[in-house]
């Protein structure tokens, strides 16, 4: 009797561990764009949310009108928000930076406040187009995975969906890691983001730099809108709550890192599913919550970077 | 009066004419005039707050960023008006700057700095070779390629700069303040090098608070006074207490 209680207990820590841990790489997914805009031009994207459900309406909308498998329309959804990322960059933020305020001679205080009033219109603008167009009914991908999962033992399983995109996660974010450290444009990237001046004597036209990583940014907010659609069903005034999240797991992973993120996303995932499993769903967030909380307390530079900034 | 090639009979590589500098309503700049030729290394020598590194910022486009600087006058490299080109496009037609206090991108390894400098499309195919010259140049920095600069003494920075610099290939190579904090050790080293730096063909710009050291391996030099150029030559031209007193202001105005 003892020993099939300690059993239940081992199979229920193991569920929520696992559960929490694939859930961290969706999560770290849908922050890394987050990570990646603020550890490069020091800009707090506010719309960032909403592009993940932009993204996840797109996803739907291509699936119910092609039909087929869904997987494909991550062949559309990733370009289109490549390009977005990189005009909106190009065409609106880079207008409103740091670097630009200081060109007109302005106060650094403007260069800060101005993305922020910005992305927040942004936010909004995308958040009520998506209302006019998709209505307030929740939305979702239609797939056949949904209840599919991999059974590890008679008692443990983990869903087929969730280990798919731990896995496409944990690919996703070393290859951007990879991409950062060894390419001619990742170096850029670093160079630019460290100081904007010197990056621009070595040939870098840092408008370019600046879009092109805003465009990988949201390219990464489409696959992270893709795994949206397909786990959980969504509204367009949702964008908020995935930035929230985002934000939590950038500043667990420290911001700006990509492994960060990942680990992060990790930590958050299962610390949730715990707290849901032992205190019942409310205690979920708040757990989840208090963790990000604990962490700016005692960490602020967070779990995972290796110097404070 | 201007420096005026005297036995070579091409153009001069460099033309500036006329060139002042502004900070807001502050002019940091004074009409300055120079020619160089290839293969000269001009030193300019001069107190803080002459005008110096303005002069080089000029060179490299840097003094020319919308309401905060500007530039009056023109600059002619090679046939080409650097004052109307962004200082990506000024990289790309073959001027450095060494920029004052090195300013390396601090999060980054020696070897991510040196190929930070080979971005422009024109240096990717060559980078791998280029990096074996500047480690064959500095012998320090391949050892210590995947350190990160941060933790490295200001010496071996200040060659990561050159070495980030000369990345690009560049025709004029421009060095604000090269021993600025180094230690005399260093410093010898360094200048040791320069000759192999600026290499055959190449022509160098040499900001220096040293002045006999920079008198020693210049071809030609101009002392500057609050933004104004009070004295060119070529050393042994002009007698050492003269270039003194043209630092310091005496027997001017």
């Amino acid at each position: 009797m003892a020993d099939d209680n300690l059993y239940w207990v081992g199979i229920d820590l193991a569920n929520g561990v696992l559960s929490g841990a694939m859930l961290g790489g969706y999560y770290a997914l849908i922050s890394v764009g987050l990570a990646l805009t603020f550890g490069v031009m020091r800009l707090i994207n506010l719309a960032h949310g909403d592009w993940v459900i932009f993204a996840a309406y797109l996803s739907v909308t291509l699936a119910t009108v092609a039909g087929g498998s869904p997987f494909w329309t991550l062949m559309v959804v990733v370009p289109v928000m490549y390009g977005l990322g990189y005009a909106v960059q190009r065409g609106l933020l880079n207008h409103v930076s740091v670097q630009a305020t200081e060109r007109r001679g302005m106060s650094p205080v403007f260069g800060l406040m101005l993305p922020l009033l910005v992305t927040f219109g942004l936010s909004n603008v995308l958040s009520q187009g998506l209302l006019l167009v998709f209505s307030a009914d929740t939305a979702t991908i239609k797939n056949d995975l949904s209840y599919s999962a991999i059974r590890l033992s008679e008692d443990l399983s983990i869903s087929t969906l969730r280990f798919g995109f731990f896995i496409a996660a944990a690919v996703l974010l070393s290859g951007l890691a990879l991409w950062l450290k060894t390419t001619h444009i990742g170096r850029a990237i670093r160079a630019a983001s460290d100081d904007p001046e010197i990056a621009a004597l070595m040939g870098m036209r840092t408008r370019h730099v600046y879009a092109v990583a805003s465009g990988v940014a949201l390219a990464s907010a489409g696959v992270a809108g893709f795994m949206v659609g397909m786990t959980r069903s969504f509204q367009p005034f949702d964008g908020p709550s995935f930035l929230l999240m985002a934000f939590g797991v950038a500043v667990l992973g420290g911001l700006g890192s990509m492994l960060g993120s990942l680990i992060g996303g990790i930590v958050l995932g299962v610390v949730q599913v715990l707290a849901g499993t032992y205190f019942g769903p409310a205690a979920q967030q708040v757990a989840g919550y208090l963790v990000i909380l604990l962490v700016l307390a005692l960490r602020p530079q967070g779990l995972f970077s290796g110097k404070s900034r | 009066m201007s420096i005026s090639a005297r036995d070579a009979p091409a153009s001069p590589v460099l033309r500036v004419t006329g060139l002042s500098a502004y900070y807001g309503e502050l002019r940091a700049v004074y009409d300055v005039s120079l020619e160089l030729d290839r293969g000269d290394i001009l030193a300019v020598i001069g107190a803080n707050g002459a005008g110096k590194s303005t002069l080089l910022r000029s060179l490299a486009g840097l003094a020319n960023q919308g309401a905060r600087s500007h530039i009056r006058g023109t600059i002619e490299f090679d046939g080409r008006r650097l004052d109307k080109m962004t200082p990506e496009q000024i990289v790309d037609a073959g001027v450095a700057l060494v920029p004052e206090g090195r300013r390396l991108f601090a999060r980054m390894s020696v070897e991510d700095n040196l190929l930070a400098g080979a971005y422009l499309l024109r240096c990717r195919r060559t980078a791998r070779a280029k990096l074996e010259e500047i480690y064959a140049l500095f012998p320090r920095l391949r050892e210590r390629r995947m350190q990160v600069v941060s933790q490295m003494s200001g010496g071996e920075q200040q060659m990561v700069a050159i070495g980030r610099a000369l990345m690009s290939s560049p025709k004029l190579i421009a060095f604000d303040e090269l021993s600025l904090g180094l230690s005399p050790a260093m410093v010898e080293e360094i200048y040791k090098n320069l000759r192999g730096i600026v290499a055959d063909g190449t022509t160098g710009i040499l900001v220096e608070q040293d002045l006999q050291r920079a008198l020693k391996v210049c071809t030609r030099f101009c002392v500057m006074l609050e933004g104004n150029v009070v004295l060119e030559g070529r050393p042994g031209e002009v007698s050492e207490a003269a270039i003194t007193a043209a630092y310091f202001g005496e027997g001017h105005g």
